[in-house]
């Protein structure tokens, strides 16, 4: 289960790249595209603005079939102030540009599974494939805007590959 | 302290399915004996069984007619009398294979052969590329080719391993009858467009095929040929009728196990689909399940010349009550 939330957190990572180089963070010093897992990182006080976030939450496994399938849902959190040169009053329109983001990213709705415990990464057999985003209500907090989407995300435990 | 208990009705979760061929010719089916083999391991059947994986929504419905036999007055039931015997099975397959095809459809499903290059386009799939000899030594994991031969697959591909056809009429396919041939046919790739035996390559090697599953029919006869295929088709209509041998079995949360043998089952349905959502509440994506329903031939049970249909079996939980 762990190399399909790898996968689905490198496409979209890759994708956003594609999508909007400018979106980055400054994160252990180092500049990255701007998105992020929630659980691979220090706990955060705030959730960083003007990133994407993946914070996995629900699993639902089913084992009656030819090969058992994994359901994990994951919530992409993502927040913006706006930009300062316009004094905050752009963060409407940063919202939708990254509502717009988050769209293009999730497709294709499917990306091949690789094994990232090993280097280099190696193809296994097997797609992870995502449903369409539930998008949540924008919420206001003072000056600053948050929307999460959340997309269960499924793929196929494939012979050998250790459950994570 | 007791060493027995008084069980409950079983409890289960989904049934599993298994399945023989059944030699068309002499309408021999395969004959399950639950008190032999009851205990076999779900995932390994006892040859020649081949498991279909688990199932979904499997009913079963007798449609045997009972008529009873009155008399006085008033009248009363004296005796009762079987008219007809009868039943019917239906479910879904979890999986889409060449084999749950093959049951699920009411019709001849061929493979698709590897088109020839610049070969016509068809229905059905256009002129294969040329067969490769089955070589002595083959296995039903490997089959041995001339490395000419060999040269033509390559990994990750499926090939159908069976003979050519030669004017044959009647039942073809091994090792199941995948059609039924009327009047003589000028596909000389006919027997292989309609067998089951058909596997995955897992490696080409310059003397032949290491497959990543064991062919259903075993290692190949001398005279076949092996051919690559591309994938599975079937049609609506034509008047060929798949047959099987079944085995249903359903295993209670004590281990106890319910089996039902059906000697012979025959299509009854056309090729059908049924969706079910992956995720009800809010999901738009959906699982496509092969849809299959099927009518019960009769056998002669040897025990007492008695006609059935089918066989319940049940072998209870150990130290349970009987």
């Amino acid at each position: 289960m762990q190399n399909a939330k790898d996968s689905f957190y490198v496409a979209l990572r890759t994708r956003l790249v594609a999508v909007n180089p400018e979106r980055t963070i400054l994160l252990r010093a180092a500049v990255r595209p701007g998105i992020l897992v929630e659980e691979a990182e220090a706990p955060f006080s705030q959730l960083p603005t003007d990133v994407f976030v993946l914070r996995w939450l629900g699993l639902a496994v089913d084992q009656d079939l030819p090969a058992t399938m994994a359901a994990e849902e994951c919530e992409i959190v993502y927040a913006t102030l706006g930009t300062q040169s316009f004094g905050g009053m752009d963060r409407g329109r940063a919202m939708s540009e990254m509502d717009e983001e988050l769209v293009a990213m999730l497709a294709p709705f499917w990306t091949p599974k690789l094994n990232y415990r090993s280097t280099p990464a190696t193809t296994l057999m097997t797609r992870v494939f995502w449903d369409e985003p539930v998008f949540q209500p924008v919420t206001v907090t003072r000056d600053r805007l948050t929307r999460s989407a959340r997309v269960v995300v499924y793929s196929y435990e494939e012979a050998g590959e250790l459950v994570g | 302290m007791s060493n027995s208990y008084l069980a409950a009705a079983p409890v289960v979760r989904r049934v599993r399915g298994y399945f023989a061929p059944v030699n068309r010719v002499t309408q021999t089916p395969v004959i399950f004996d639950a008190a032999e083999m009851g205990g076999f391991g779900l995932d390994s059947p006892p040859s020649p069984w081949i498991a279909l994986g688990w199932l979904k929504g499997f009913t079963r419905k007798a449609v045997s007619k009972t008529a009873q036999i009155v008399s006085g007055v008033p009248a009363a039931v004296l005796e009762q009398t079987r008219e007809t015997v009868g039943a019917e099975v239906s479910f879904e397959f979890l999986s889409w294979t060449k084999l749950t095809m093959v049951l699920a459809s009411a019709s001849q499903q061929m493979n698709l052969l590897l088109p020839a290059g610049g070969a016509a386009a068809s229905g059905d799939g256009g002129a294969g590329v040329a067969a490769g000899v089955v070589g002595t030594g083959s296995t039903a994991t490997f089959i041995s080719l001339a490395p000419v031969d060999a040269a033509k697959f390559t990994a990750g591909q499926i090939v159908a391993v069976d003979v050519d056809y030669t004017g044959q009429t009647g039942y073809v396919g091994t090792p199941v009858s995948g059609a039924y041939v009327k009047s003589a046919l000028t596909d000389v790739d006919y027997v292989r467009r309609v067998t089951v035996n058909v596997a995955r390559i897992a490696q080409v090697g310059a003397t032949g095929l290491t497959l990543a599953e064991a062919l259903p029919g075993g290692a190949p006869a001398a005279g076949m040929k092996a051919q690559p295929v591309v994938g599975f088709v079937d049609r609506e209509g034509g008047s060929f009728y798949q047959e099987w041998s079944a085995v249903f079995v359903m295993e209670g949360s004590q281990g106890e196990r319910i089996f039902f043998h059906y000697p012979r089952l025959q299509a009854l349905a056309s090729a059908a689909e049924s969706a079910t959502a992956l995720d009800g509440k809010t999901g738009t994506l959906e699982r496509v399940l092969l849809a299959g329903r099927f009518v019960a031939l009769p056998v002669t049970d040897p025990l007492d010349g008695e006609r059935v249909v089918c066989y319940r079996s049940f072998l209870p939980a150990a130290s349970s009550l009987v």
